[in-house]
């Protein structure tokens, strides 16, 4: 493919917008923490959902939990309907860096990309949906109230696939990186991310104890992983723009 | 610079834009649009008549509503001819165009099941019901992104002769805001925020009707000139 060669534009006809170096990957940089600040709200502060109610509620008690929290619930559904798109914007910059890389080839960049962009609905919207359902009409039949919070959470965290594949192909591009784009602990790092999702695969089967899908070892442990690892990855993704030659033709 | 691949991809549009058209106009639940208060007898009532025409019309978009993924395609495509720093608002804007699709069919299974038995318990086919139409017309964050990837992008276009004319910024962010009221359906029964209302419906699927029209002349403008420049300095 041949691109059109960026020319100097004559000043008179630059945009603002071009004259801040890398203005487009701080953009979407700047949706990663935002979009996890929003996340924070959504499911943290307004719909309760983390950490996650129990499996073990009884109809009753999803009913009331339904019902008591209704308004938050679709606040924040509406919230993350609104919002979501950022994780679109994030996976562009990390492409961008991916393919960077020297030794790893695209095919992990766009692995990465098409990981993210099955992940969306089962592994975030599907759950906002079921949650959104629920709160809209609580009066439900109750067995549909418990249904619709079991498929709810159950994809919120059992949907292990996608980003299983997330974080192996991240993690590959980053050991066969000769540039060192990222650091090698992060692909360590993301092994981690690797072995979180596998150990939620107990969710499916056990309603209580370490491995419930509000367990310790289910639930929190992948979370504190998961987070330090976001946390890591927003750091290495600001270093690696900082330090990208101001003369390099990106990808 | 061969565009051929790119021509075809974007005369899906008027082709699959024209079955879809035809696919909205023969559901009975659009005009108007089934309202979110009706009980939940009421809407296995619906279902029962209207068995015929619901599965013809949610069939063709079976069939045909993914069919601008190739489309928007073109549109990374031409995003990649940008003078910007970077791709990274074409790759945002492929990820947002396939996250999209997912949900446009998640709607459309949810109201073929509900199809399937109408006989059904009619708690059951509402909630299908409801999910098909709140997996229509609340989650408009992919759209959102699409939209925000591809303006920016226009505005970042560092060059003499940008791909897309910088109104086409300006016009996609407006087609965004105007589809933005259709995530609020999700917590109203009534008014125009409901589904069924005139902001969350008709203003989203008419604004969504024009966007594409629109951006078919659009895109056509900027691959004739691709064909034109890449031709003359081959």
């Amino acid at each position: 493919m041949t691109d059109t060669p960026a020319m100097a534009a004559p000043a008179i006809q630059a945009p603002d917008l071009t004259r801040t170096k890398n203005l487009d990957q701080w953009i979407c940089w700047w949706s990663i923490p935002v979009f996890y600040n929003l996340f924070g709200i959504v499911f943290v502060y307004l719909a309760r959902l983390m950490p996650p109610p129990s499996p073990g509620l009884t109809t009753d008690q999803i009913i009331h939990f339904i019902r008591s929290n209704a308004t938050h619930l679709q606040i924040a559904i509406v919230t993350l309907s609104l919002s979501l798109g950022l994780a679109s914007l994030s996976s562009g910059i990390i492409v961008v860096q991916m393919r960077r890389m020297k030794g790893a080839g695209p095919a992990l960049a766009y692995a990465y990309l098409a990981a993210l962009a099955v992940a969306a609905l089962p592994g975030c919207l599907f759950c906002g949906l079921m949650f959104a359902l629920a709160a809209f009409r609580p009066d439900r039949d109750p067995a549909l109230v418990v249904l619709l919070y079991d498929m709810g959470l159950l994809s919120f965290v059992g949907s292990l696939g996608c980003f299983i594949v997330q974080y192996m192909v991240f993690a590959i591009a980053i050991f066969l990186d000769e540039r060192e784009i990222f650091p090698k602990w992060l692909g360590y790092m993301s092994i981690w991310g690797v072995v979180t999702e596998l150990l939620a695969i107990p969710i499916w089967i056990f309603r209580s104890g370490p491995y419930a899908w509000n367990g310790l070892i289910s639930f929190y442990l992948g979370t504190i992983i998961f987070v330090v690892w976001e946390f890591c990855l927003v750091v290495s993704l600001y270093k690696a723009i900082k330090t990208q030659p101001s003369q390099e033709v990106l990808a | 610079m061969n565009t051929t691949d790119q021509r075809i991809c974007l005369w899906l549009v008027p082709g699959f834009g024209a079955l879809l058209m035809l696919a909205f106009c023969i559901f009975p639940g659009f005009f108007p649009p089934l309202s979110p208060t009706l009980s939940a007898e009421e809407v296995a009532t619906f279902y029962r008549n209207n068995v015929g025409p619901i599965r013809a019309s949610m069939l063709i978009c079976n069939v045909c509503g993914v069919a601008f993924i190739p489309f928007f395609m073109v549109i990374v495509v031409q995003m990649q001819r940008m003078a910007n720093p970077s791709r990274a608002f074409a790759y945002s804007y492929l990820s947002a165009a396939a996250s999209g699709a997912t949900l446009f069919a998640l709607a459309d299974l949810a109201w073929l099941i509900a199809a399937f038995r109408p006989e059904r318990d009619p708690q059951l086919t509402m909630l299908l019901n409801d999910l098909a139409w709140m997996a229509f017309v609340t989650p408009v964050g992919f759209i959102l992104a699409q939209n925000l990837s591809l303006a920016l992008g226009i505005y970042m276009d560092a060059q003499p002769r940008p791909v897309f004319p910088r109104w086409v910024g300006h016009f996609n962010i407006a087609a965004a805001l105007l589809m933005t009221p259709g995530a609020f359906a999700l917590m109203f029964m009534t008014g125009p925020l409901a589904w069924d209302g005139a902001l969350a419906f008709w203003l989203r699927v008419g604004s969504y009707a024009l966007y594409l029209a629109v951006m078919f002349f659009v895109v056509r403008a900027a691959i004739d000139r691709q064909a034109v420049e890449e031709g003359a300095t081959a």
